[in-house]
């Protein structure tokens, strides 16, 4: 049906399914405890709930009944309810920006201008033919479900604006294209907040974490393992990146645990698509 | 005055059984329309289309794709409506279609249960700011539901 009254819409169906029964299937395995320990890794027990939240099948509301439904106390779904306070503030700052959360909010503090990132999403991205296992591996998660972990979002975000030098918002609306829950407030945004138009500082990543989180599935099998472009201190890929130093060690942690011990950069895995 | 003849507009926001438009007015014919300007646009791909539309097929709404504001305002017509009812939306989009359609047929935003109710708008920017402010009020629900 969809094929015929969608001829210009490009791939298939997602495996992910729509409506109220799969939502209802997805909100009982809500487990505010184990998503706070164990969230930031690509198999950690996140909720999946994302789309079926930005399309109003569940309500942040409900969500949030649920969490307490699921905690024996606070601290349990604290993390947790935090995330859905995520999202409440970004649908809350697309009221107020309106159209223009296609704008970069500030300027960037990469030390590069917003004129010399590339307005094209490079065919190899598109394509996901880069040579580097995991983004490759994100780009096909994206299209063939049209979900990704919020790291592995983080990850190629940062990727394509530090390392790709290619506009956010290139990466942004392509995310949109695909994403089942593709909404500009929580996605342009946080595109901008990897960016550092809507942050102190941009985020970027080393090998060492991109491992840690992905069980360093992707890197075993990656053609590009003794070349990567992200195995190097934080330190390093400040100084290959940014065309200004970065403060990196002035910003007070805002959460424990996870930390890598070869860099004082705090977890950054705060933010939420 | 309440609307006595009204339709319901579904949009991608309100995709589920507690929108609140088709909650206060179970009777009322529900329309949902794939915005083809849009689709077209940002070249949405099959997998959001396919999930928009099993969201839809959950609902007592009838589906049909094109110029959003004509197909409603046209939907309207056919039952001889006297107005639409929808639920509130952030997206502007949404927003532009919603003040077309009530340019034609008075059009009433009904507003679901929020997720925090905060006595006056709460400073925006950062989200540190915003949370000072939200999360002592979100988590009152939860001593009140223990």
């Amino acid at each position: 049906m969809l094929e015929q009254e969608f001829p210009g819409a490009s791939g298939a169906i997602s495996p992910i399914r729509g409506g109220r029964q799969a939502a209802e299937q997805q909100i009982r395995k809500i487990d505010g405890k184990r998503y706070a320990r164990s969230r930031d890794h690509l198999n950690g027990a996140v909720t999946g709930l994302s789309p079926y939240i930005r399309h109003g099948v569940l309500t942040l509301a409900e969500v949030r009944d649920a969490v307490f439904q699921s905690i024996n106390n606070r601290d349990d779904g604290s993390k947790l309810i935090n995330e859905l306070g995520w999202r409440d503030f970004w649908q809350r700052m697309w009221q107020e920006l309106g159209d223009h959360i296609d704008d970069d909010q500030e300027v960037f503090k990469t030390g590069h201008s917003a004129s010399s990132y590339s307005r094209e999403l490079p065919d190899d991205i598109r394509d996901g033919c880069t040579g580097l296992a995991c983004m490759d591996g994100f780009r096909e998660e994206l299209v063939s479900t049209g979900w990704l972990h919020n790291h592995a979002r983080m990850w190629m975000a940062a990727w394509l604006v530090h390392w790709r030098h290619v506009h956010w918002k290139a990466g942004a609306d392509w995310f949109l294209e695909h994403l089942l829950d593709g909404d500009p407030a929580s996605n342009h945004l946080s595109w901008q907040w990897i960016a550092s138009t809507f942050s102190h500082k941009p985020y970027f990543f080393n090998r060492d974490n991109l491992e840690r989180y992905s069980g360093g599935n992707f890197c075993k099998s990656c053609s590009s393992a003794n070349h990567c472009p992200f195995d190097a201190s934080y330190e390093q890929l400040e100084t290959k990146l940014f065309a200004q130093r970065v403060p990196i060690r002035d910003v007070p942690a805002r959460r424990q645990g996870h930390r890598s011990k070869s860099t004082a950069r705090p977890n950054p895995s705060t933010q939420r698509f | 005055m309440d609307l006595k003849q009204p339709i319901v507009w579904v949009h991608e926001e309100s995709l589920g059984s507690t929108n609140p438009a088709l909650e206060d007015y179970p009777e009322a014919p529900a329309l949902f329309v794939f915005d083809q300007d849009w689709i077209d646009s940002k070249h949405i791909s099959r997998k959001r289309l396919g999930f928009l539309y099993e969201c839809c097929l959950d609902l007592p709404v009838t589906i049909r794709k094109g110029n959003v504001v004509a197909e409603v305002l046209a939907f309207a017509n056919r039952y001889g409506a006297d107005g639409v009812i929808s639920s509130g939306a952030v997206e502007p989009r949404l927003q532009r279609h919603g003040a077309a359609i009530n340019r034609d047929c008075p059009l009433w935003i009904l507003d679901g249960e929020p997720f925090v109710e905060l006595p006056r708008a709460p400073r925006l920017g950062r989200f540190s700011r915003y949370w000072r402010e939200a999360e002592p009020v979100v988590w009152e629900s939860y001593k009140a539901s223990g």
